[in-house]
């Protein structure tokens, strides 16, 4: 990387922090950019701070949103008497590309990790057990993804909502121990939630 | 093709790391090799190579190799032997595990075989998979993990003048110095914690004892409170610092009441 001018070098630096980016790879993305009109690099680096700049929480379910309430928390069609709570983004979007599932969400925005120092009170929880005090939730739809850390996430929550008349279900069979949501089949996912089990 | 040599050994996932899009990199503890640390690519999609096998305090069969000295292991395959089902569906012993594996990632090294380290592993993840969850189970495998990872500490005499524990009136527990003291000794060490004779005298005992009769050891409440008072203090001296999942399992305890 040294025979590079420092201002390629420093892109090349940047790229690199990219998960699953390695120098070559990053190398071969600034060299692109280095050749690609200025039009597209302008976008580009727009686009970047637009996303930085726009996005935000969703102040209900903490999805990742442009508005103070999501797409799913504004829409009256959703059912709002269900919450599914999910580790990620990612997660919720893999359920909603189902097409299967009409509820709303939770994101926690991690799971429980003790090793990595990750409790309790490192997860969006506290929103969560407001949300359900307030009386109009019916069930709580546990789809954390079926890892040990998952499903200790799951364990804590069905602990926490013990003493409340509330449904508290599962994400059923079908996906297998270890799997991430992220990676699930539509068909599978249909499956899984239709069959999610009360626990 | 160069055919790079296949290692195989048993292990046990210590924790992973996620990396790029679907790889994992994974530190285990072997039965042949010791610790090792490993990147299974496409760990998180691969249902094939990996059998969703790494799973933390999974037991598996792994095979492995390594592209050239002094660079990560590439995990090319995992099988599941143990998922330990019971522990997962119980809150409290998946903390426990978790505790497990944190600490005995502290207390080993990379590449140094120790097969009764192992064996202690499957002991307790066994013990904890099919017996209910005590504590104090937790105080015997601290001892035993740090007896193996050479700092025992010296429960039978003063450390500093030698006199047994059947002639000290009061003992306590001086972390710094790796044992216990007697009245006198102690005078010169203001940070040491109070242990009755019956508490030192249970731990040496289940010290030896197997795994599978510790839940029959029935400690009352003040042994148990000493005992882990004593290796709450020494645990943290020898490593020189605190583990994170000790923190983390006290917010759950607190959140449970
Ligand atoms: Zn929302
Ligand atoms: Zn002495």
């Amino acid at each position: 990387m040294t025979g590079y001018a420092p201002p390629i070098r420093r892109l090349i630096r940047e790229l690199n922090r990219f998960p699953g980016i390695g120098e070559k790879t990053a190398t071969r993305l600034a060299q692109f950019i280095l050749k690609s009109p200025e039009e597209n690099a302008k976008r580009l680096a727009e686009s970047i701070i637009e996303v930085k700049k726009k996005i935000r929480f969703c102040s209900t379910c903490f999805n990742l949103t442009e508005d103070a309430l999501c797409e799913i928390c504004s829409d009256p069609a959703r059912e709002n008497g269900i919450i599914c709570v999910v580790e990620n983004p990612d997660s919720l979007i893999a359920i909603e590309e189902s097409g299967s599932y009409s509820g709303t969400y939770h994101v926690l925005h991690g799971v429980l990790s003790p090793a990595d120092g990750i409790g309790p009170g490192s997860l969006r929880l506290t929103e969560l057990m407001e949300r359900i005090s307030e009386n109009t939730v019916k069930e709580v739809f546990l789809a954390t993804n079926p890892s040990v850390q998952g499903e200790s996430t799951a364990l804590l929550i069905m602990k926490l909502l013990r003493d409340k008349d509330i449904r508290v279900t599962r994400i059923g069979l079908g996906i297998p121990v270890g799997g991430d949501l992220k990676y699930v089949d539509k068909m599978t996912m249909a499956k899984a939630i239709e069959f999610r089990r009360g626990i | 093709m160069i055919k790079r040599p296949i290692y195989e050994a048993s292990a046990f996932v210590l924790s992973f790391l996620d990396y790029g899009e679907s790889d994992r990199i994974v530190t285990f503890f072997t039965d042949k090799y010791g610790k090792i640390k490993g990147i299974a690519k496409g760990a998180r999609r691969s249902k094939k190579r990996f059998a969703n096998a790494i799973e933390l305090f999974s037991h598996s069969r792994i095979l492995f190799s390594r592209n050239r000295k002094d660079s990560l292991f590439l995990i090319e395959n995992s099988d599941v032997i143990d998922h330990y089902p019971k522990i997962r569906e119980d809150l409290e012993k998946t903390m426990a595990a978790s505790y497990i594996i944190e600490l005995a990632a502290h207390f080993t090294a990379e590449g140094k075989k120790s097969k009764k380290t192992f064996s202690l592993l499957k002991d307790f993840f066994e013990f904890l998979d099919r017996k209910k969850f005590t504590e104090e189970s937790l105080r015997f495998f601290e001892l035993r993990l740090i007896k193996l990872s050479g700092y025992e500490p010296v429960l039978e005499v003063c450390v500093a003048c030698n006199t047994p524990l059947d002639e000290i009136k009061a003992p306590r527990f001086s972390a710094t110095d790796g044992g216990i003291v007697c009245v006198e000794c102690s005078r010169q060490r203001p940070g040491s914690l109070p242990v009755s004779v019956g508490t030192l005298k249970m731990l040496l005992m289940g010290k030896e004892m197997e795994m599978e009769k510790i839940h029959r050891l029935n400690l009352s409440k003040q042994s148990s409170r000493e005992s882990k008072a004593i290796l709450e203090s020494f645990i943290p001296f020898i490593l020189g610092k605190e583990l994170k999942s000790v923190r983390v399992l006290k917010e759950i305890k607190r959140l449970m009441v």
